[in-house]
């Protein structure tokens, strides 16, 4: 028996109090709630607000999420036990929601626009968080009274779940992931017929689908197969080697400018093949890798991240400034970068574009799969391990790291030539350290050192906003949250790597033990 | 398989030290060659110049210091870049933005004028109660900082914690975009710290202004920096603080709190910052979300400057940075639109050059 306290309901209810302020202040409420009216299969008409329905399921919702995590623990005590503390929460979460309505529908009601100060915070928003009652003291006590009900009603079921059906559920699971996910593809893969099928299948989708589905989309896949490449090249030096690259962006430039400038007709007018400038491109990112490599890659960890930073910084400045525009065509960007062609025909359109970067990136997975099994692979994961002991099993530290950015550098190259060639444009805005931030973000939410994640991790960053376009606001502070809540929930990622692990015997915990002895 | 070659890295490895050197020494030759001829030769700008870019280096110096003491300050204790630490700042400069918003629309009528404002019937206090509530929210943040995002990983690799300092240096910065707005907002001082304002001095037969923020901004920073070494070195926290930067466990068995020691650091850290931050509001008279980004990097790079995890160092780096970036572009005879450059290039070279930084020893590989 865990004995539950009433500072539980108390944090809890100011916990999501703030948070939901947040979400409020922010304009969340609207986006949330026009969200939830999508899903029900009716779209926000621009310039409108959500209906106060939706609101109202909106908050129903953060409520109801508020009263399970209460109870999540306690599914032993009797519900008459706990009500005290759910009822705590709630009014604390619906006092707190309360209080901040009025003080805005007071606001609102004098006349006063805030948004000289909270930009998001317009009268039609109040209005929404106020559920369109005018008298603020009335639209607070019924915010009072639907929190407090919410979570009421989500504790409950949470409740209800934990006690009834949760045990039932991971059996289900259980019995599901068993006889489908895990016997029944076996024991298909293993059969040549069904394997070259699937082959045939991927094949057939893989050249059939850039033609049908539009360029939109094909600008979206080529969007995700760069950032895939990205990711696969800092995967190589931060997810393998564990040298943390933040400036990863100014190779990426290296690789785009070197590009653009050798097939663009304006500044110098080299015009050069697109294979030709391809190698170029990559090269020279890998010799920039190397050579910022070379003096800092023996001294401590965090130095080579400091410098990539600074570098990626000089980059950008350097690439806008007037010092440089007869060179690199300054803030303006560099119009007309050649696109690709095949003896001959040229390949410019976005069909083509896209087969160009699949078959990159399938060439890029089999390259990195290839370099992860092999000697030079387990070496580098020995550094991430611990890099003394990896120089005393004999890996030479430093030319490893080294070789670990140079390749790396030199996918960010490619990654940033095919980056310029589809856009036909380059400027300083494309090399952002955004970039770098996004690419940090898709390697670790799909799965540090895991080529599977990573592919996921891009399909999910890079996709998912072309698909939810309302959220794009709230974009970049999502990516924030969501790398703080990954590193502390999951940091190994949604598909994490798989190691080889030298089981344990099993020793009785003497601590645990101990603690079981005297009942606590 | 083939064995690697052994001579070819260990001719790899000496080349990455000549690499150091022969840098070093090149560049050195060059600045020198420069200086000359910028004084000298090209004579392009007027002593009372110098003397006006040098005072805007220690003005914005002591901002870096205040900002390098806390990257320090963390470093030393959790061997962490605390890339939240710019938007701390910010917070602070935010605070002094809503103080002074306040206090301009706060009516504070006597006899004489009645259209009078709190903030200029008051202005040493206004500008006081300014840097008391961007020091606290600041402590606050930073003390919520590590609670929420730092705490829970304290025996996690470094990589992640990295990683989860930059995930909440780009959501503190995005939250303020969504909650503020990204354009960027003027800060109306009280009238008598206007920012064109101050004494005017002779130096070469010219006048040089001394601006009364500058100077305010300089002397707080000095004031704070001795305060801190005091604390550090007197006090029993900086005692404590000191034992959990040399040894977490010896400290733990020796009576220290390593938790609590560790929140304190982050507040003291997050208070420098806030006064940064509200001398930068003062100072510079413009905020933005983006703010704490720029001079958050700058004075890491100070830090590392002067060697990290070195409290005088740090000021030093703080001071030598501001100075470099205000009369570098002068000196280089270049854009002054390429300051940030020089800023960067700095820390580069003397990461490559002078890793362990200016005072700094140079740290044990345990440490890594």
């Amino acid at each position: 028996m865990k004995t539950i306290r009433f500072s539980k309901g108390f944090v809890t209810g100011i916990v999501f109090g703030i948070v939901l302020t947040f979400l409020f202040l922010i304009g969340f409420i609207e986006t949330g709630s026009g969200l939830l009216s999508k899903l029900f299969g009716q779209p926000v008409p621009t310039n409108a607000m959500p209906k106060i329905f939706f609101v109202v399921l909106f908050f129903v919702l953060i409520g109801m999420w508020a009263g399970s995590s209460l109870v999540r623990k306690y599914r032993e005590e009797p519900f008459k036990d706990l009500l005290p503390v759910i009822l705590v929460g709630g009014l604390t979460f619906g006092a707190i929601m309360g209080i901040v309505a009025f003080i805005f529908g007071s606001i609102a009601k004098a006349g006063i626009d805030v948004r000289t100060y909270l930009v998001a915070v317009s009268p039609a928003l109040i209005g929404l968080l106020m559920l369109k009652i005018a008298d603020p003291t009335i639209a607070a006590l019924s915010l009072l009274t639907l929190f407090t009900l919410a979570t009421l009603l989500g504790a409950f079921l949470e409740y209800l779940w934990q006690r009834r059906f949760s045990d039932k559920a991971k059996e289900l699971k259980g019995c599901v992931s068993k006889r489908l996910i895990r016997f029944v593809p076996q024991h298909l893969f293993e059969k040549p017929a069904v394997k070259y099928a699937t082959f045939v299948i991927a094949l057939a989708l893989f050249i059939l689908l850039p033609r049908v589905w539009g360029s939109y989309w094909n600008y979206v896949l080529g969007t995700v197969g760069i950032y895939i490449l990205l990711g696969l090249g800092l995967n190589i030096i931060t997810g393998w080697t564990g040298q943390l690259v933040i400036g990863y962006v100014a190779f990426f430039a290296v690789g785009t400018y070197t590009f653009a400038l050798l097939t663009a007709p304006e500044p110098h007018g080299l015009m050069l093949n697109f294979w030709l400038a391809l190698a170029i491109a990559v090269g020279t990112s890998a010799l920039v890798g190397f050579l910022i490599g070379l003096p800092i890659l023996n001294l401590r960890g965090d130095y080579l991240a400091i410098v990539t930073l600074g570098f990626a910084e000089i980059i950008r400045i350097l690439l806008k400034s007037d010092l440089l525009t007869w060179f690199t065509g300054g803030p303006r960007g560099i119009r007309d970068v050649g696109g690709p062609t095949l003896f001959g025909m040229v390949l410019n359109d976005d069909v083509n574009f896209t087969y160009l970067i699949f078959i990159m990136v399938l060439l890029m997975i089999f390259f990195v799969a290839r370099l992860q099994r092999s000697r030079t692979g387990r070496g580098w994961e020995a550094i991430r391990e611990d890099q003394t002991v990896a120089k005393a099993t004999g890996v030479n530290t430093f030319s490893s790291k080294l070789l670990a950015l140079t390749l790396s550098a030199a996918a960010a190259g490619l990654a940033g030539a095919l980056f310029a060639s589809r856009n036909q444009f380059t400027g300083p805005e494309d090399h952002v350290l955004l970039v770098a931030i996004n690419v940090m973000c898709l390697m670790i939410v799909g799965g540090i050192g895991n080529i599977p994640g990573i592919v996921l991790g891009a399909l999910v960053l890079k996709g998912l906003p072309e698909i939810l376009r309302e959220i794009s606001n709230f974009r970049m502070l999502a990516f924030g949250a969501l790398l703080v809540v990954m590193m502390l929930m999951r940091p190994e990622g949604f598909l994490p790597a798989k190691r080889p692990k030298i089981s344990k015997p099993e020793v009785p915990d003497s601590a645990q033990a101990l603690k079981e002895d005297q009942g606590i | 398989m083939k064995k690697p070659n052994q001579s070819t890295m260990r001719t790899m490895l000496k080349v990455g030290k000549y690499v150091r050197w022969v840098l070093g020494i090149a560049l050195g030759v060059f600045l020198l060659w420069r200086v000359v001829r910028v004084v000298t030769v090209e004579a392009a700008y007027t002593p009372d110049t110098w003397l006006r870019f040098g005072l805007s280096g220690l003005i914005l110096g002591g901002m870096y210091a205040l900002i390098a003491i806390g990257y320090t300050l963390v470093y030393g204790i959790m061997f962490m870049i605390n890339f939240a630490h710019g938007e701390v700042m910010m917070i602070g400069a935010f605070c002094c933005f809503f103080v002074f918003e306040l206090f301009r629309f706060l009516p504070a009528p006597t006899m004489t004028n009645p259209d009078l404002v709190f903030l200029n019937a008051h202005p040493f206090l206004s500008v006081l109660i300014a840097f008391l509530v961007g020091m606290f929210v600041s402590g606050c943040s930073g003390y919520l900082l590590e609670k929420i995002a730092y705490r829970p990983l304290r025996n996690a690799p470094r990589i992640i914690l990295l990683i989860t300092a930059i995930g909440a240096s780009t959501f503190l910065q995005n939250a303020a975009m969504l909650l503020f707005g990204p354009q960027r907002k003027n800060i109306v001082n009280p009238a008598v710290l206007d920012r064109g304002a101050g004494w005017t001095i002779q130096f070469f037969g010219k006048p040089v202004l001394i601006s009364y923020t500058g100077a305010f901004s300089l002397a707080l920073s000095t004031i704070l920096m001795i305060a801190l070494y005091i604390l550090v070195q007197k006090t029993k926290l900086g005692r404590s603080m000191r034992a959990v930067a040399q040894d977490k466990d010896s400290a733990a068995l020796m009576g220290v709190d390593v938790n609590r020691v560790i929140s304190q650091t982050f507040i003291i850290s997050g208070i420098l910052a806030g006064a940064s931050g509200v001398m930068w509001g003062i100072h510079m008279g413009l905020v933005n979300h983006i703010t704490g980004s720029l001079p958050g990097i700058k004075a890491f790079t100070a830090a590392v400057l002067g060697g990290v995890g070195n409290i005088p160092g740090a000021m030093l780096g703080g001071m030598t940075l501001g100075v470099i970036e205000s009369i570098g572009p002068a000196l280089l005879g270049i854009d002054f639109q390429l300051k940030d450059v020089i800023a960067f290039l700095t820390l580069i070279v003397v990461l490559i050059i002078r890793p362990s930084g200016i005072l700094g020893e140079r740290l044990s590989e345990e440490k890594l």
